[in-house]
């Protein structure tokens, strides 16, 4: 499974970092950057709350 | 099963009293179905939490093309604005509306904004007695707006007024909404005739006014952009913040939760936002029959999207007439969710934040008289809230 972020759509809300930490971070200039696109089943839920939480629907896990 | 009807209720929307105090016909509503058509303001309403997310998140169904308001002469005004639009022309319109907007556009403004917060909440709290509307809620944001988009004078005297008729000529065309057109007008004729030179070197306002020339964005967007920032952010703002006044002082232990755990800042404002949604309805057109919760809603069928009921529902939250900080309900419906996910909310909770965090440094309680609250279309807010002793930190 991966991470999948819609760009244009991200506006850097930061959210998702609060939800799932250990997968992404906004960066110094507050770019969304994904620490890890790959995960595997154990990453699973982390992953999608933090797709849960983006209050745009930036981000996707396929 | 898909083509039985939904069920009917006779509630209007925009009753003088539904208004001031929704919540117990959200619960009506919601116990009849997810959703529920209404005959007297000519919708279906959609009450529960994952109804109205899942219709929030599907534009191509749930459209807002000169849909989201509920009558057709501000249908009309609001076209071609990105509020109104769907994909493809929406994501270019929310891009340029965006690029001012987001966290990264603002965090520059975080300092300035955390001051002003202290500055005032310092200076009412010496005061002791005031009122928590005029003086806080109402006051800030418009400092804040002011500054960001760069105006003074009597477009500043003016502000108020103006961005709450913005937000009542949504509503259907009652008194309300026809004495508030020629208000909005103004605003909306601000906007059209302002030009770069009348706002403040360095402000946001400037700035986008220097992005069309540049050639950034279209010619002529620059006037329509700042339209849509104090139209959608002002009446809305006010109301979040002098909610974060009241229900602080209704809910001493939870203030003291904040106070103790100054962590828990952006949690204390997702609760206020959920408990008390400060906008009431707002409009979608179907654009197929479409089953939901196992009812059908018929192609071009006009919708009304009740965000404060879906923040209270059982299935989705537990207890959810509580008011709890610890609660952290980050995924609440106040800012709408998914494309038009609001714009601004990036700048609401700069605000917000700054208004918990100076309270709950600067106030152990607050003790206040009745608050008032009026009938207003769109946004639900409270009109007078006095503060008659601040019991200091
Ligand atoms: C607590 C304060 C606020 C609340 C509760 C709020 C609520 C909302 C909601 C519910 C929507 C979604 C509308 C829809 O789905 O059609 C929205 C959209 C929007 N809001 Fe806010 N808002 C707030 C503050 C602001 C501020 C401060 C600004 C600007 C400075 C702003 C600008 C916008 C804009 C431009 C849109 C349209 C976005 C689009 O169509 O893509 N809002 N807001
Ligand atoms: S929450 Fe959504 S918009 Fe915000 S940074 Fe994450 S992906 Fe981007």
């Amino acid at each position: 499974m991966k991470i999948v972020v819609n760009r244009p759509r991200c506006e850097g809300h930061g959210l998702c970092e609060e939800a799932a930490p250990q997968l992404m971070h906004l960066d110094d200039d507050g770019e969304l950057v994904l620490d890890r696109e790959e995960i595997g089943e154990a990453d699973i839920p982390l992953a999608n709350a933090a797709v849960r939480v983006c209050p745009v629907a930036a981000l996707r896990v396929e | 099963m898909t083509d039985s009807a939904p069920p009917v209720s006779d509630l209007d929307l925009f009753d003088d009293e539904v208004l001031v105090d929704p919540y117990p016909s959200y619960a009506a509503l919601r116990a009849l179905g997810g959703v529920v058509r209404l005959p007297a303001n000519d919708v279906y309403a959609l009450t529960r939490y994952d109804v109205i997310r899942d219709a929030l998140g599907d534009w191509e169904i749930f459209s807002s093309a000169g849909a989201i308001g509920f009558n057709p002469a501000v249908n009309e005004a609001l076209s071609g604005t990105s509020l109104a639009s769907d994909p493809p022309v929406h994501t270019r319109l929310r891009a340029t509306l965006t690029a001012n907007l987001s966290p990264r556009a603002l965090r520059g403004l975080k300092k300035s904004i955390d001051a002003k917060a202290d500055a005032l909440v310092g200076e009412l709290v010496a005061k002791g007695s005031f009122d928590a509307i005029d003086a806080l809620a109402r006051a800030f944001p418009l400092e804040v707006v002011a500054d960001l988009i760069g105006f003074t004078g009597h477009v500043r005297a003016n502000m108020l007024r103006w961005g709450q008729a913005a937000m009542q000529v949504i509503g259907p065309m009652n008194q309300r909404t026809a004495e508030c057109f020629p208000i909005a007008g103004e605003l909306y004729d601000w906007c059209s005739n302002v030009t770069a030179d009348d706002l403040a070197p360095g402000s946001v306002g400037r700035g986008i006014f220097e992005a069309e020339a540049r050639g950034d964005i279209p010619p002529g967007t620059a006037g329509h952009i700042i339209h849509q920032y104090l139209g959608a952010g002002v009446d809305t703002t006010i109301a979040s913040i002098g909610n974060i006044v009241a229900l602080f002082a209704a809910h001493p232990d939870q203030l003291a939760l904040v106070r103790e755990n100054p962590s828990l800042v952006p949690a204390a404002f997702n609760e206020v936002l959920r408990y008390w949604a400060p906008v009431h309805a707002w409009g979608r057109r179907t654009t197929r029959n479409v089953e939901i919760d196992g009812v059908l809603v018929p192609e071009g069928a006009k919708v009304a999207i009740l965000f404060g009921a879906g923040n209270r529902d059982p299935r989705h939250y537990e207890n959810p007439d509580e008011f709890l900080v610890e609660r952290n309900p980050i995924d609440h419906l106040s800012f709408g969710y998914g494309p038009h996910g609001c714009a601004g909310q990036g700048l609401a909770r700069l605000e917000a934040h700054a208004v918990v965090e100076a309270l709950s440094r600067r106030v152990a309680r607050l003790v206040v008289g009745t608050e008032v609250r009026v009938p207003s279309n769109i946004t639900r807010s409270i009109e007078e809230l006095p503060v008659l002793e601040v019991v200091p930190a």
